[in-house]
């Protein structure tokens, strides 16, 4: 009978194993190179958002569209399961807060305003 | 032992039922919903995964990571992950224990057809991988036809109309026909069934106190022929242990860990 706590044991230690290994290894949900090769700035900066919106490879690549239209804008790389967001950047064409107003602009489609992306954070890296 | 696995049935179907209520209260991001906690997910996401180093649709390192733990769970413990974990495991469980009050028995599938039946789980698994990495372009379109996401979600993204008459046909034939999905049509049971051919955790038969009484033939809700074996090796085991409950012969029925 005791042996029968080796599978709610098992089931407890290899959940937790799961979720504390979850953080060890970061897969993007999506990476767009936008300037590559010859196109590449010479000076690259990144900027970290966190987006509500930002939930799959789909709305990954609308936010991409969005915050690239302004120009400028080198690589988008996204992470679905904390919702950010890391943009590489040419800052003599751009800067974090034209790349945020560009994601953020609303959409009139249909006759109807839509607000697809909403910052929550923002954090410029070297 | 049945009181304790019925414990943990409740905390994973509370857990899922607490986040359908906070998706439709809109108090969670969109994408959390039960799919983010999916370790199928894993599997769809392998390919994408190897192929352009990226996820697919919604799938994380969440899915990756519980798919893993699923696995080893299920090399530890045989399907234990499926009588334990899975909400729509234990909705089946449920509705099997509902449906023979309600009917007096249980409507099995004869064994000839059962047989053959068995396999459609492969079939599925194969179609959705395969329609996954193809047709729908890395899109979980699978969701359309899953009754653990059209119910956990309540027709949540991707599913469509007639989807809820899917999940609605799935609960009323696992009142009827036990474990009518798990047995014959979910592709992550086809996933970990070689994984639990190996499972560790094993029901052995003493046949010295055995009187061969069959108690524990008809108190398997897989029909695993218990009393004709002397360790249970049957990939559908899911260490429920309802044969060892039903058993009445103290020592007859023993669990054993990698022969110990």
């Amino acid at each position: 009978m005791k042996k029968a706590l080796i599978i709610p044991a098992a089931i407890a230690v290899l959940i937790l194993v799961a979720f504390v290994t979850v953080n060890a290894y970061r897969v993007p949900t999506l990476h767009l190179p936008i300037l590559e090769g010859d196109a590449r700035p010479a000076t690259v900066r990144t900027v970290e958002y966190v987006v509500d919106g930002v939930r799959c490879r789909g709305t990954s690549m609308g936010f991409a569209r969005m915050a690239s239209q302004g120009g400028g804008v080198v690589s988008v790389t996204t992470y679905a399961r904390t919702r950010s967001a890391i943009v590489e950047y040419d800052p003599t064409v751009t800067d974090p807060d034209q790349i945020r107003e560009a994601f953020m602009a609303p959409v009139v489609r249909d006759g109807v305003t839509y607000q697809f992306f909403n910052m929550l954070s923002q954090t410029e890296r070297d | 032992m049945r009181i304790l696995r019925t414990v943990v049935q409740m905390i994973f179907l509370g857990g899922a039922v607490a986040l359908l209520a906070k998706g439709l209260a809109g108090v969670v991001p969109a994408n959390h919903n039960c799919e983010a906690y999916c370790p199928f997910g894993g599997i769809a996401a392998l390919f994408p995964l190897v192929k352009y180093k990226a996820y697919t649709c919604r799938l994380t390192e969440l899915n990756m990571s519980l798919m893993i733990s699923a696995l080893i769970l299920t090399i530890a413990t045989k399907k234990s992950f499926c009588g334990w974990i899975c909400p729509l495991g234990t909705l089946h469980d449920w509705l099997r224990k509902l449906g023979s009050r309600i009917f007096g028995r249980a409507f099995y599938v004869p064994r000839e057809a059962d047989r053959w039946l068995v396999s459609l789980r492969y079939v599925v698994l194969v179609l959705v991988l395969g329609l996954t990495w193809t047709v729908w372009g890395g899109d979980l379109g699978f969701r359309a036809y899953d009754p653990f996401y059209i119910i956990f979600t309540w027709g949540g993204h991707g599913t469509l109309a007639f989807s809820v008459y899917i999940a609605i046909a799935v609960v009323a034939v696992a009142l009827f026909v036990p474990f009518f999905w798990c047995r014959y049509l979910c592709p992550m049971g086809a996933v970990l069934d070689p994984f639990s051919r190996a499972g560790g955790l094993r029901i052995r038969r003493n046949t010295d106190s055995c009187t061969d009484c069959g108690k524990c033939d008809r108190a398997c809700p897989h029909r695993i022929p218990i009393s004709q074996v002397d360790e249970v090796t049957a990939r559908d085991c899911t260490n429920c242990l309802e044969c060892m409950v039903e058993c009445p012969e103290k020592g007859a029925l023993e669990l054993s860990c990698y022969g110990k």
